[in-house]
């Protein structure tokens, strides 16, 4: 048992009846690190997160989270992680206080203690409505935000969200992110999983789940440098061009050998370089009909590739 | 030790969470409140109206020859007394016009005549009762006793022979025979069983559905809690219900309390217990709320079948008999009746409450060894 980890998970299995959901994992996750767990739905996030917070027993496997070793029954675990599950963890007929009130009870904090808390989380949230509020006539970007405050009210050391943010607007996306960077900046260590690419560049490693595995594990910059060691130019169509003329220069593209393959990105087209000579002479080629400049790969590009490389 | 458990319960901050939670959630709903408290009393009245509306106009019919005096007295004061009105002839005998319908009741005089017999010291009548309604075939024969106790008293002073009736009932399609006061216990049974067992099995089941039950488990609680903390709140609103319908079936029905209050108190915890165990249990095996449901009824139908709330449990066969002997029901039916109705005779009340209390005890372990703090 490493200190310096919050998560140490080893070859991990969880099986339902005759169905692995998750396939001999290993990982580790450091103290006021933000790690994401990236990954379709039907991966084996949400099996995995259970498991951490002790909401389901590992088939196979050791788990130590927050310096305990899992065990049945023992509840030093949960004392110490905060967990945000998927689905509602709020109640919609209770208020905003009655919400926070029931999860201090059942964590027994003493009523002075959760008093202050809550105070503060407020303050955290820069939660501005009333706390008699229903907690169903707030948008779902406040209720998943007043959600992360009911998971935090005991000061756990390590917090694990799961799919925080789905179903939520893009600026309250980005506030609740900008509200893990503050728990991760206090020095809180937090599990995120999300389907969200974009999201997961804010992440400081990302673990890639498909079909029970971990297919990649790194930093952002560092999985893409990985995945993508060959530069990569982005093609845009100058205005005007017809398809066919887009499709033909492509073709062209192909034919030339200069490329290891043309992934379609938006409107736009990204070349992965595999012959930088033929691809200097192709280039100047494509001239009318693209306008080209180097890039760097998305979260997208290293996902697709890393996924199709595992299918391969 | 009961001093040290509700100590451990009511110092429990998450017991007292779950209590004050489950309160609000059930008291904040306007339907939730209606069903707790309007419900039952509305259920109580109609079933009782309904019961005790129809025993009037009994249509009774005679036969006797038409030369008997003492027979003919006794048609004019039956129906004089505003209880009888005469039914359509008949041409059959007896046994038909009842059988036809058109008679709700007959009284058969002996071979000879009343008159006759009377004067030979005898006086047997036989009252044939169709009893496909139970409630107005007792009240028939209560009707007709007194009726006969009354006309016996006028005549006494005149003749030699104090005792000159005795009435031989033959009940007809249903040999129990109960009247309302005997069913609004039983009613009141089923409301509260109906009651606690729906609400403590949705009100687990609904956390599951909506799915706050992952966030209640991911939290350091013990199962115990987690159990009491769902199951307390809907033993007290169980219990705030029992003065309620006791109170509604005085008042409406003069459904007598002739008991102690504190057997009835102690009766309704034991079988409140039992029932809010029950829902626990149906809730460990249901995913949703609608399953809840289901499962709730799947118990109920049978279980108030086999109480003997509305039918006789003697006359049932063997095998039935085995299973309501696991009748909570039935048990405090048993003991409901004899507090209230009779007093309540100890050997009763201890015996039945004591097979409730084991009853309780076996549901509320079997759902506890069925409530995993786990997902799968």
């Amino acid at each position: 048992m490493n200190p310096d980890f919050a998560v140490q998970v080893e070859g991990l299995t969880i099986q339902f009846g005759s169905f692995t959901a998750v396939d001999d994992i290993s990982f580790s996750v450091k103290k006021g690190e933000i790690f994401g767990f990236l990954g379709a739905n039907g991966a084996g996030k949400t099996t995995t997160i259970r498991t951490l917070c002790g909401l389901l027993t590992p088939t196979k496997g050791h788990v130590t989270v927050a310096g305990h070793e899992y065990k049945e029954g023992d509840l030093s675990i949960k004392k110490r992680v905060g967990y945000m599950s998927q689905k509602f963890t709020l109640y919609n007929d209770l208020s905003v206080k009655e919400n926070l009130v029931f999860a201090a009870n059942l964590r027994k904090i003493s009523k002075s203690t959760h008093e202050k808390r809550i105070k503060e989380l407020f303050a955290f949230l820069g939660f501005t409505h009333s706390d008699t509020t229903l907690v169903r006539d707030l948008p779902v970007g406040l209720k998943q935000e007043l959600a992360l405050a009911a998971a935090t009210l005991h000061n756990p050391e390590i917090i694990f969200l799961d799919e925080p943010t789905a179903g939520v607007s893009p600026a309250a996306r980005e506030r609740f992110w900008a509200l893990i960077r503050q728990l991760s900046a206090a020095g809180k260590t937090v599990f995120v999983t999300t389907h969200y690419l974009d999201e997961s560049e804010q992440c400081d490693r990302i673990a890639l789940m498909r079909t029970g595995k971990i297919i990649a594990l790194d930093s952002p910059a560092e999985l893409k440098k990985k995945t993508f060691p060959e530069s990569l130019y982005e093609l845009e169509p100058m205005s005007g061009q017809s398809q066919s003329a887009i499709l033909s220069q492509l073709e062209k593209i192909k034919q030339s050998g200069a490329a290891l393959e043309i992934q379609p990105y938006g409107m736009r087209y990204h070349v992965i370089v595999k012959d930088s000579r033929q691809w200097d002479l192709v280039k100047e080629q494509i001239k009318p009909t693209f306008s080209y400049k180097p890039t760097l790969p998305s979260m997208e590009d290293v996902f697709i590739r890393l996924v199709e490389g595992v299918d391969r | 030790m009961i001093q040290k458990i509700i100590n451990r319960i009511f110092k429990n901050d998450t017991l007292r969470g779950f209590i004050r939670k489950e309160f609000i959630q059930a008291l904040r709903d306007v339907r939730m409140r209606m069903l707790l408290f309007v419900m039952p009393l509305i259920q109580l009245t109609v079933f009782g109206l309904a019961l005790s509306n129809e025993v009037k106009n009994i249509r009774l019919g005679f036969v006797h020859a038409p030369n008997d005096i003492v027979a003919k007295h006794l048609a004019d004061r039956c129906f004089a007394s505003n209880w009888f009105i005469r039914p359509r002839e008949t041409n059959g005998d007896a046994f038909q016009w009842i059988q036809s319908g058109d008679a709700d009741a007959v009284l058969v005089v002996p071979p000879g005549g009343l008159t006759k017999s009377i004067e030979e010291g005898k006086g047997r009548l036989q009252l044939l009762v169709d009893a496909t309604n139970a409630m107005r075939a007792r009240s028939v024969e209560n009707y007709v006793q007194r009726i006969l106790i009354a006309y016996q008293k006028d005549t006494v002073t005149t003749t030699a022979n104090p005792d000159r009736f005795s009435l031989d009932v033959r009940v007809l399609y249903n040999p129990s025979m109960e009247t309302a006061v005997f069913l609004v216990p039983g009613v009141m049974v089923m409301i509260l069983c109906l009651l606690t067992i729906i609400l403590t099995s949705m009100a687990l089941a609904r956390e599951k559905e909506i799915g706050t039950f992952e966030t209640l488990i991911s939290a350091p609680v013990r199962t115990w809690e987690i159990l009491v903390g769902k199951t307390l709140p809907y033993f007290i609103l169980g219990m705030i219900d029992v003065p309620l319908i006791i109170a509604a079936g005085m008042v409406f029905f003069g459904v007598p309390l002739r008991g102690a209050v504190w057997e009835i108190a102690l009766s309704s915890a034991i079988f409140i217990a039992t029932t809010v165990s029950v829902g626990t249990l149906i809730s460990t095996m249901a995913k949703n709320q609608q399953q809840a449901m289901m499962g709730g009824f799947i118990f109920l139908f049978p279980a108030i079948q086999l109480s003997g709330i509305m039918f006789p449990l003697d006359n049932m066969p063997a095998v039935l008999k085995i299973f309501t002997y696991l009748n909570p029901l039935k048990y405090f039916v048993t003991v409901l009746r004899n507090v209230m109705l009779k007093g309540g005779d100890p050997m009763v009340v201890w015996s039945n409450v004591g097979a409730m209390a084991v009853l309780a005890a076996a549901a509320l372990w079997l759902s506890f060894k069925r409530f995993h703090q786990t997902l799968d």
